[in-house]
């Protein structure tokens, strides 16, 4: 790596950059006796665009307000560029949230929230609010309430965003809002993280939001991360093997089959490999984003009862 | 945050204000009008036969008035609980605007703070200014009925609501954010500061200060300036005395009446007195009871507060109330971290 020389040399400046926007170890958040994430390790680092997919009910919303402070966790170390979360005020400043269904206040103006936002924010930038709320089409004086579910996200996201933070946090910041309001609100958000230069995180059950705007990707599902990483490197790291049955019982070693369906005389494996696709002996296929995250999530689902289901089910055959 | 304090205080400080002058309007109104029935008693009064029924005049023609306007004004602090204090991060939470506002760059307990300081010292000097201008325009009726220590005229003069508001809007504020939602928290407010109203005065206050102790023998001249004698349950106790050489003193605790060994007086011989008392002819409010009463060599033990009390008193419910206050600030502020 030749960033590892430089860092030594540039001393605290690149330490500070480098140090990853959120790092997570044995990190817990118990609701009751429900666990909501469990032992969740996780390291996110600067400059990337993170997707955080998982269905309702994964636990995203708890890594986010844990990530920005909200929520305490029940056991387990968080760290967000580098501090706990909301630690304090100028922590608090280098990092933007947008929570999910975008709250404003109903009575205040558009024109409010930009004075709430500079009231509130020493480091606020009124010109780049004030641009983004006339490039989206906001009228400064409209109440909050009036607005629908597209400009109140928008507006949400201006506020987030005008206190130039360095880390933008994005709970289901799409979920309400329909398919126009949607790309137009992902195009901005994707327009701001380039103009900050910041990082950002964003949760979604909807993985067509992640594959259009995110280059890292977290699947998180029943309270744990199933897998983690750049988008490139997962893609390149897994594939799909076609082949007939048994041939894919005998896997060289380093190939790690994430899951199996059989159809008839053929089966088909999603497998993470970290060995040459060449070094594999049957035919080898791209996988798309879909389909590893799908693959990831059903053996999730299925994990309570997997090892025993797998092998009743396999052994007749 | 003094600029978001009052973006979001506006509307009830507009509200409030416009209570105030109403209020403000008719005390003064009142305040002068009493002055003048206070100076035609005086005048009336130099005339020494007309004095004590111009007296008895001018008190009762005030009278009704001024203890509803305690009563009434009283209800400010609990409107303020409800209405200011309750609202304050509940309705927050409720619009789930916390996850918005606490995201700027203010953590979450200096803006609870600065919230809870501006709302609070707006309570206060709204209840402190009702409450100025009522103890200005009642001070000829206050000074004239010498009833200073009365339950609910005591809690509607001086400093005392400043303390009651404080607390009912920071009481309001702890349910609000424990609640979590608007209207419960203001209902629960609202009961539970109506509850704690009625329950100092005759509880708490009475034992702010240990009262003084005194034994009252029962002359029948005594027992005729007795405001009631006798219950209905036949239990021989004897009511609204005056502690001799102390007129404006609080009788906080009379004993029923005793005999000189200290025995509570016996019901029969009490209802005996009471109902088939020796004819004597006497005259006064209890007539020939009070005299069959007297020849039976009867005391009562009584604790009383001296009128030089009454701003111990006061300063001490204010500072009482205030420390309740600190304590639920104190939670709120606990509370908020894990809200």
């Amino acid at each position: 790596m030749p960033g590892g020389g430089a860092d030594f040399q540039n001393g605290i400046m690149s330490k500070k950059n480098s140090a990853p926007v959120l790092q997570a170890e044995g990190l817990t958040k118990r609701y009751g006796r429900r666990a909501a994430l469990s032992e969740v390790d996780l390291t996110i680092p600067a400059g990337r665009v993170v997707g955080l997919v998982g269905p309702n009910g994964a636990g995203k919303s708890t890594l986010l307000n844990l990530a920005c402070g909200l929520l305490k966790p029940t056991s387990g170390s968080l760290r967000v560029l580098g501090s706990r979360p909301a630690e304090n005020a100028a922590h608090l400043a280098r990092v933007g949230f947008v929570a999910q269904d975008t709250p404003v206040y109903p009575s205040f103006s558009v024109a409010d929230h930009l004075r709430l936002g500079a009231r509130l924010n020493p480091s606020w930038d009124q010109e780049l609010a004030e641009r983004r709320i006339t490039q989206v089409g906001l009228n400064p004086g409209q109440k909050a309430g009036r607005l629908s579910g597209g400009q109140r996200a928008q507006l949400a996201l201006t506020i987030a965003a005008a206190k130039r933070p360095e880390l933008l946090i994005f709970d289901e910041p799409a979920a309400a809002l329909d398919p126009l309001a949607r790309r137009g609100f992902l195009e901005n958000l994707v327009e701001f993280v380039a103009e900050l230069g910041a990082s950002a995180v964003l949760s979604s059950h909807l993985l067509s939001d992640i594959e259009r705007i995110c280059d890292h990707l977290i699947v998180l599902c029943e309270a744990r991360v199933q897998v983690a990483g750049k988008v490139r490197d997962l893609l390149a790291g897994h594939h799909r093997l076609v082949a007939s049955q048994g041939e894919l019982d005998r896997l060289p070693a380093g190939v790690e089959v994430i899951r199996m369906e059989h159809n008839g005389q053929y089966s088909r494996a999603l497998v993470r490999t970290d060995v040459p696709p060449s070094s594999i002996p049957c035919p080898v296929e791209p996988v798309t984003l879909e389909e590893l995250v799908l693959g990831y999530m059903s053996r999730a689902n299925a994990a309570p009862a997997a090892t025993v289901g797998a092998a009743a089910g396999e052994g007749p055959r | 945050m003094i600029w978001l304090n009052w973006r979001q205080f506006r509307l009830q400080a507009l509200a409030g204000a416009a209570g105030l002058a109403l209020i403000a309007v008719y005390l003064l109104y009142l305040g002068v009008e009493i002055r003048d029935a206070y100076d035609a008693y005086r005048t009336r009064c130099s005339d020494p036969g007309n004095c004590a029924q111009a007296r008895s005049q001018f008190q009762s023609t005030y009278q009704n008035t001024l203890l509803f306007l305690a009563g009434g004004l009283g209800l400010i602090p609990i409107i303020i609980g409800t209405f200011w204090g309750a609202p304050l991060i509940a309705r927050e939470l409720e619009l789930s605007t916390h996850r918005l506002v606490w995201n700027q760059s203010v953590p979450r307990r200096r803006w609870l703070i600065s919230r809870m300081a501006f709302v609070g010292l707006a309570a206060m000097i709204l209840t402190g200014l009702v409450s100025l201008l009522l103890t200005w325009a009642a001070s000829p009726y206050d000074q004239v009925a010498a009833d200073r220590f009365g339950a609910v005229v005591f809690g509607a003069r001086n400093i005392a609501p400043i303390g009651y508001a404080f607390l009912a809007f920071a009481l309001g504020t702890v349910v609000g954010l424990l609640v979590r939602r608007t209207l419960p928290a203001m209902a629960i407010t609202g009961v539970v500061f109506l509850v704690l109203q009625f329950s100092v005065p005759n509880l708490v206050r009475p034992h702010l200060i240990p009262p003084e102790k005194t034994t009252m023998p029962m002359t029948s001249q005594d027992i005729n300036q007795a405001r009631n004698l006798g219950s209905i349950t036949g239990a021989p106790s004897i009511g609204g005395l005056q502690v001799p050489g102390a007129p404006d003193a609080w009788i906080s605790e009379t004993s029923p009446l005793r005999t000189a060994d200290g025995r509570t007086l016996g019901e029969s011989t009490f209802n005996d007195c009471l109902n088939t008392p020796p004819k004597t002819g006497a005259g006064g409010t209890f007539g020939d009871t009070a005299v069959c009463l007297s020849k039976l060599n009867l005391h009562v033990d009584i604790e009383y507060q001296p009128s030089s009390r009454y701003w111990p008193f006061q300063l001490t419910e204010t500072g009482l109330y205030l420390v309740v206050s600190g304590i639920l600030i104190a939670i709120a502020i606990r509370r908020i971290r894990h809200a």
